[in-house]
């Protein structure tokens, strides 16, 4: 038996080393970037223990699981390495061995229990085998540790339960060690772990975090292309993401890094909405893509509407529509919920963004209401083709002060955002002028200056219209003095903030939830109590809560209204999207039922009579969900319904009090 | 009904119109409902659809095809032509040439306000008189007296026929050289409207390299004096030049002549024009399905919303009435109408004349689509909704109950029409 | 069928919102109408100032789409550098006489400049080549003859067949655009040409006398009403001409409310 393991030990693990590096080999086909070996390589296993323990905990069943299958595992191999490779035969470690086999054991228990009745989300496949390839190896393990530790005497086995014990060991080290390196199941543990040590977004773990590119964020930016590099005339390098070879390599190690356990696809609200996308398909196709070949094997959900074992793909080749159809990129909301369940830390939105920019820039191939929208931003500063003159229309009555006009500097830069060219949101700009002159705020806007943010070209692809935007709007503002910029638009907030730092804008931006919550803290409102009874409900805004973390500011100002806050089944973190994001609203891709539709059955579960948003997209998406249903009002309205007027600054009130609808 | 000049039976046209092989015999049969008017809005002419008989009695054609035929009784020259003032002319000083388009075989707006501003240009020095000659290439081209027309020359030979536009060009030179008119006056419409006249300016200022005189003015919208006013390209900017010898208009250039009314005395070429080689072939018209006919070039719209009940109703009502069919999102969504007939913000934006929304709110993704629509009618259970304050005329009720009674009344009158012919 | 040689003539355009130079709407059309037909065999051509980047929407629009002859990657366009305020009907001509290009694309009118749409008249005049005029499609073209659709108003075609070498004004109603992707449009190869000493690019004299002024409004037409009753006059007056809200009829049967939306149909002409 001894002598079988030393053999096949090594054995396994010289065919699992040279699996290994086929798959290295596979992942630096994408675009080279540098990284670190060793720094990456040390500060892998405190990624893994704590960052990446930190999502997988949402899931404590799995969590538990994990740590005693994986644990024991590592464990096991570790010790048996050297107990029959190198020799090191004692009872101590004999004993340990078969704790370890043991603990594995247990875990693998779990995992079997699991796969007894998957919930839809997992993959099917070769991942119902795995439980019982565990088991092999763990008892197989636990059974060789028996007759070393004394406590079964050493002659006692036969040459059958030696062969069957070989053989159980065998598929063990087959499938946890050859598999690690070749593929299958395991190969999640290998690319995992390099995925943890050379993740491109190294700012998402707590080692960095106050480093690199997005300090202290969420490093949710989308990163820059290089325009004028990757297009230098005559260059055969297109832009964007056509192939899977064109993903930076450590893209594609992270795709390969996907365990299928299915969680980005039961958080992803346009799957739900029966849109032909699923997150973790899609990132099982682009491991299709890398190492070639076709869907057929895939056992998950597929995309809604399309069967599985029609696509296929290879490295060098396009990856629409081969592999995957365009509706699926353009059904994307940009939501993120998807990033954020994900366990092995995998960046769904960044891959569809890298294709999408290639569909913009290179094919353009935008859906129709998409690329009329590109083309307003390009002709007119911003998406509906409106006269950019007339962003403060709405406003002649307010008198709103131009920052032109103060060269001195102001406290707050109200960022009207293209909100200002829809009526819809034009109260709720009027509610926040009025609760921002009710408490002295010392403001002023940009006005006609303003431009889009950029955010729906870029989330569309196009790079080069959001660079240009980007880049006019820091020179204006760079010609002005002021501490901060305010805006009701998550999109505004979430760029201006997190993404014009990569083109030398820096500013300190707060969603107006931060400076209601300031206000109320700094007790500068009076705030008449609210009724008692009324209930509401907050709908978190992807660009505001995951995109930026904040969840509790909204929350803070509602409760201030003396009005009970109602959670939505989904909320906080785990927030369903309006559908506006990412120009899902425009692409429009037909689907079972709207996103919308459902959010908005989300806020009516809530029994609440208000569903508050705090994103202009938000309130067009659930205003146009048909009636009946909570009503939809933003945060800076309720606050301005409640704002207790004293004589001298009624008169601004009077006109949005009017048009509030009580 | 007393003139002699207005074309009431055209024998040969009714011949036309009866065999359906002859090669005119669509232009003949077309009705000359709807014409693009100077902003591409769809116009529709009120004078068509059923012809008057000659007993002044609404009678359809046995060739099933719809009657190009006379003025009808409610003519608005009929009207007023009993208070023109006759004009007539015997030895002008000068000419000013008109070649109206007549589209479909007849005078639109665009070609009597062409005559309004011919009469402005012959009539502005009552030293010296100028005669206002129409050149058509139709026999059956009528009204052209009370457009305000001195004499006519009709160039009917099927060599004119459909889109000819060398051999009227040759015809055109021919009356440049015979008569030398002072003006030339064509349309400048939208599409194909404008190709003659192009054609004419070019081959007239070839004759006469350099003068500036023989520079065509386009898209001319007014004409004081020995100036015009020409609308610029990208419409944002108006030329102020010399009035040259050949004058492309816009529609509305001058008011049509209302006051008088003229001779329009047949004149003849001495010379005939020399045949040209064809070397554009028309082949006719092609088969447009009303139907099938892109939401955005529609010019009137029934659309339907979630307030539709009876949809085989709708449909037969958007029938009935010739209107495309439209849908708010809902109704699209709801799987009663194709996404392609989906109008806003997230469909198609229209652009018709007159857009018929039927329990629709008015969201404002769904207004935004019916932005460039000309007139909006609403009707809606809702007075309060948002449809009705965008509409020109709001109707509240129920809209499957609404609508049933208009298609009730449009059958019912297609019926009586078909009882009035067979009487 | 190989493809055709097919020349487009393009210019810039403005905006009609931001005045902001772009293209052309029209040109865009007869860029996409030749692409559609010739693919690769594609070149467009333009007289003007070379440093005009709005030139560039036309090359984005040489990329691939699904069904259509493919474009190449690199889109073509010659330019025949030349003065503002220039006359370009010579300059033009000379070129398409040695371009050996047989059918020639462009948009109906200019929406810069004078924008008289004489151009491709004048060009085809001094070439002597056949000139159809609003093309919504063309259905078939080899290096004799071409078939093509015309628009006429309301939706409505007219099928022409016109022997090469011809100019081919591009109607609203042709197909739209495709999209102008960033990529080709910066890759797209700008071919400058220097006029030739011969050619004599010659000063558009007489337009040195012409007053260039921002277009004014032009006086909305009153709609005279003649004839019919006192009360009819009333009521058409009534529907349209007070200012802002429409009429809001409530408390109709639904006899009573067919019968004011066929009459309104009826007074709008809508309806007959
Ligand atoms: C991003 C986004 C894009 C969108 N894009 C579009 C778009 O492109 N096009 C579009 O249309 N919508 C669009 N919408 C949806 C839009 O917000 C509305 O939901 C939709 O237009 C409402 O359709 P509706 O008017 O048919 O239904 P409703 O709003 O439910 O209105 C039904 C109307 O019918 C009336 N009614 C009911 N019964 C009767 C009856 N018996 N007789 C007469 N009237 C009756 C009611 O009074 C009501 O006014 C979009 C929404 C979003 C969020
Ligand atoms: S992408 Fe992430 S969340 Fe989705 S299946 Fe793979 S590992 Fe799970
Ligand atoms: S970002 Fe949102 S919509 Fe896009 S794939 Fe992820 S979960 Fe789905």
């Amino acid at each position: 038996m001894d002598q079988l393991l030393s053999v096949l030990i090594p054995a396994a693990l010289i065919v699992g080393a040279l699996g290994a590096w086929r798959r290295v080999r596979l992942w630096r086909q994408g675009r080279p970037a540098a990284v670190n070996l060793l720094q990456g390589m040390l500060r892998m296993p405190r990624r893994y223990l704590v960052d990446l323990h930190h999502v997988v905990a949402r899931d404590r069943y799995i969590a538990h699981t994990h740590v005693a299958t994986a644990g024991g595992f590592v464990a096991a191999m570790a010790l048996a390495i050297v107990v029959h490779v190198l020799g090191v035969e004692n009872v101590v470690m004999a004993g340990l061995l078969g704790l370890a086999g043991l603990t594995m054991l247990v875990g693998t228990l779990f995992v079997a229990r699991r796969r007894l009745e998957p919930p839809a989300r997992l993959s099917k496949g070769a991942w119902q085998r795995l439980p019982k390839s565990l088991m092999a190896f763990s008892l197989g393990m636990l059974l060789v540790s028996l007759p070393l530790g004394g406590l079964v005497p050493e002659g006692a086995a036969s040459v059958l339960t030696t062969l069957v014990l070989g053989v159980l060991v065998g598929w063990g080290l087959l499938e946890l060690v050859v598999g690690m390196g070749w593929g299958g199941p395991m190969k999640h543990a290998f690319a995992g772990a390099a995925h943890l040590a050379f993740h491109r977004r190294p700012e998402r773990f707590s080692d960095v975090s106050g480093e690199g590119r997005h300090p202290g964020s969420r490093s949710t930016a989308l990163l820059p292309l290089d325009l004028d590099s990757e297009q230098a005339p005559g260059s055969e390098q297109s832009m964007g993401v056509a192939r899977p070879d064109e993903f930076g390599w450590q893209q594609l190690l992270g795709f390969d890094a996907c365990v299928q356990c299915g969680r980005c696809e039961a958080a992803c609200p346009a799957h739900a909405a029966g849109q032909p996308l699923n997150p973790k398909k899609l990132i099982q196709d682009m491991v299709i893509g890398m190492a070639g070949g076709s869907d057929a094997h895939y056992a998950g959900t597929p995309y809604t509407g399309q069967t599985t074992g029609e696509h296929g793909g290879a490295p060098g080749e396009r990856i629409v529509p081969q592999l995957v159809e365009p509706e699926t990129l353009w059904s994307c909301t940009t939501c993120r919920a998807c990033v954020e369940e994900c366990p092995m830390m995998i960046e769904h939105v960044d891959a569809i963004v890298d294709m999408r920019r290639f569909l913009t820039l290179e094919d353009g191939a935008t859906p129709e209401k998409g690329a009329v929208a590109l083309d307003n931003l390009i002709a007119t500063d911003n998406p509906g083709g409106f006269d950019n003159a007339s962003r403060l229309d709405w406003a002649a009555d307010l008198e709103l002060p131009r920052i032109r006009e103060r060269p001195e500097g102001v406290d707050v830069l109200l960022w009207l955002g293209d909100g200002a060219f829809d009526m819809r949101n034009q109260r709720t700009l009027r509610s926040l002028v009025t609760v921002m002159r009710a408490a002295g705020v010392d403001f002023a806007v940009v006005g006609e200056e303003e431009r889009d943010s950029g955010d729906l070209a870029r989330r569309l692809g196009d790079e080069a219209t959001f660079q240009q935007l980007a880049r006019q709007n820091i020179a204006t503002l760079s010609q002005y003095r002021f501490a901060r910029i305010v805006t009701c638009d998550p999109h505004s907030f979430h760029v201006l903030g997190r993404e014009y730092p990569d083109f030398g804008g820096h500013y300190r931006v707060l969603h107006h939830s931060g400076l209601l919550a300031e206000l109320i803290d700094e007790q500068r409102l009076q705030l008449a109590p609210a009724a008692s009874g009324s209930s509401l409900t907050w709908h978190d805004p992807c660009y505001l809560g995951r995109y930026n973390g904040e969840f509790e500011a909204p929350r803070r100002v509602l409760r201030a209204l003396g009005m009970e806050v109602r959670e939505m089944a989904r909320s906080g973190h785990r927030s369903r999207c309006c559908g506006g994001g990412g120009g899902a609203a425009l692409t429009d891709v037909p689907g079972k039922q709207r996103i919308s539709d459902m959010r908005m059955g989300d806020a009516r579960d809530t029994g609440a009579e208000v569903v508050a948003v705090g994103c202009p997209q938000c309130t067009a998406m659930l205003e146009g969900v048909v009636e009946p249903g909570p009503q939809v009002l933003d945060l800076a309205e309720l606050v301005a319904r409640a704002l207790v007027v004293s004589e001298h600054n009624s008169s601004t009130l009077r006109e949005p009090q009017e048009e509030v609808p009580a | 009904m007393s003139s002699g000049i207005i074309v009431r039976r055209d024998p040969r046209a009714e011949r036309i119109r009866r065999n359906r092989l002859h090669p005119r015999h669509h232009e003949f049969c077309q009705p000359a409902a709807r014409w693009m008017g100077p902003n591409g809005v769809m116009r529709r002419n009120p004078h068509t659809v059923a012809a008057i008989g000659p007993n002044g009695l609404r009678r359809l054609d046995r060739s099933g095809a719809t009657v190009t035929g006379g003025p009808s009784l409610r003519s608005v020259n009929d009207e007023s032509h009993e208070q023109r003032r006759q004009v007539t002319l015997e030895s002008p000083d000068f000419l000013v040439a008109v070649v109206p388009e007549c589209p479909e075989g007849r005078l639109s707006s665009h070609d009597r306000d062409l005559f309004g501003l011919a009469r402005q240009l012959a009539d502005r020095d009552p030293a010296s008189s100028g005669a206002v000659v129409a050149i058509t290439f139709d026999h059956n081209a009528p009204e052209l007296a009370d457009a305000g027309a001195d004499r006519w020359l009709a160039l009917d030979d099927d060599s004119y026929a459909g889109y000819s536009p060398e051999t009227r060009l040759t015809a055109l030179e021919t009356v440049a050289r015979s008569w030398s008119p002072r003006h030339w006056l064509l349309p400048d419409g939208p599409a194909v409207g404008s190709d003659l006249g192009r054609r004419l300016a070019v081959r007239l200022a070839g004759l006469q390299p350099g003068s500036e005189e023989a520079r065509a003015a386009a898209r001319v919208w007014q004409v004081d004096g020995d100036h015009c006013i020409c609308r610029g390209g990208g419409e944002h900017r108006d030329i102020h030049r010399p009035l040259p010898q050949v004058v492309l208009a816009l529609a509305e250039c001058a008011e049509p002549v209302s006051e008088t009314r003229h001779e329009a005395r047949p004149i003849t070429l001495d010379t005939a024009p020399v045949p040209s080689i064809r070397r554009v072939t028309d082949h006719g018209r092609v088969a447009v399905d009303p139907s099938c006919i892109a939401l955005d070039q529609a010019p009137f719209i029934l659309a339907g919303g979630r307030g539709i009940g009876d949809w085989p109703g709708f449909h037969e009502t958007a029938r009935l009435l010739g209107a495309a069919e439209g849908a708010s999102r809902v109704a699209v969504d709801d799987g009663y109408m194709p996404r392609a007939r989906q109008v806003g913000a997230t469909g198609t934006f229209v652009t018709a004349g007159c857009y018929i929304a039927v329990g629709i709110s008015g969201a404002v993704q769904h207004l935004q689509g019916i932005e460039h629509c000309q007139r909006v009618v609403a009707i809606n259970s809702d007075p309060g909704c948002d449809m009705v304050r965008r509409a020109d005329l709001a109707l509240i009720g129920n809209g499957d109950a609404i609508l049933a009674a208009v298609a009730a009344r449009l059958e019912a009158r297609q019926h009586e029409e078909y009882r009035h012919d067979v009487a | 069928m190989t493809s055709p040689e097919v020349r487009v003539l393009v210019s810039s355009g403005r905006h009609p919102v931001s005045g902001r130079s772009g293209a052309a709407r029209e040109d865009a059309r007869a860029v996409e109408m030749a692409l559609a037909l010739a693919g690769e065999g594609v070149t467009l051509l333009h007289a003007g100032d070379p440093a005009d980047a709005s030139l560039r929407y036309y090359l984005g629009m040489f990329h691939e789409v699904p069904g259509l002859p493919s474009v190449g990657r690199v889109g073509r366009l010659d330019l025949l550098s030349m003065p503002a305020e220039s006359d370009a009907t010579s300059l033009l001509a000379e070129q398409l006489r040695h371009a050996g290009a047989s059918l020639v694309l462009t948009g109906m009118r200019s929406e810069i400049g004078e924008g008289s749409g004489l151009l491709p008249y004048l060009l085809a005049e001094r070439l002597g080549w056949n000139l159809v005029a609003g093309v919504a499609a063309i259905e078939h073209c080899d290096s004799e003859s071409a078939t093509i659709l015309q628009a006429l108003p309301q939706g409505q075609r007219r099928r022409l067949s016109v022997r090469l070498p011809c100019i081919a004004t591009v109607d609203r109603a042709a197909p739209a655009p495709r999209q102008s992707a960033h990529g080709p449009a910066r890759r797209g190869q700008i071919r400058v040409i220097e006029p030739q000493e011969s050619a004599g690019v010659a000063l558009d004299e007489p337009r040195g006398q012409w007053r260039f002024e921002p277009a004014r409004v032009r006086p909305k037409r009153l709609k005279v009403v003649k004839g019919g009753s006192a009360r009819e006059r009333m009521r058409a007056a009534a529907s349209t001409g007070g200012g802002g809200g429409g009429r809001v009829l409530s408390d109709l049967d639904p006899e009573a409310a067919a019968d004011e939306l066929i009459r309104y149909l009826e007074s709008e002409r809508v309806l007959q």
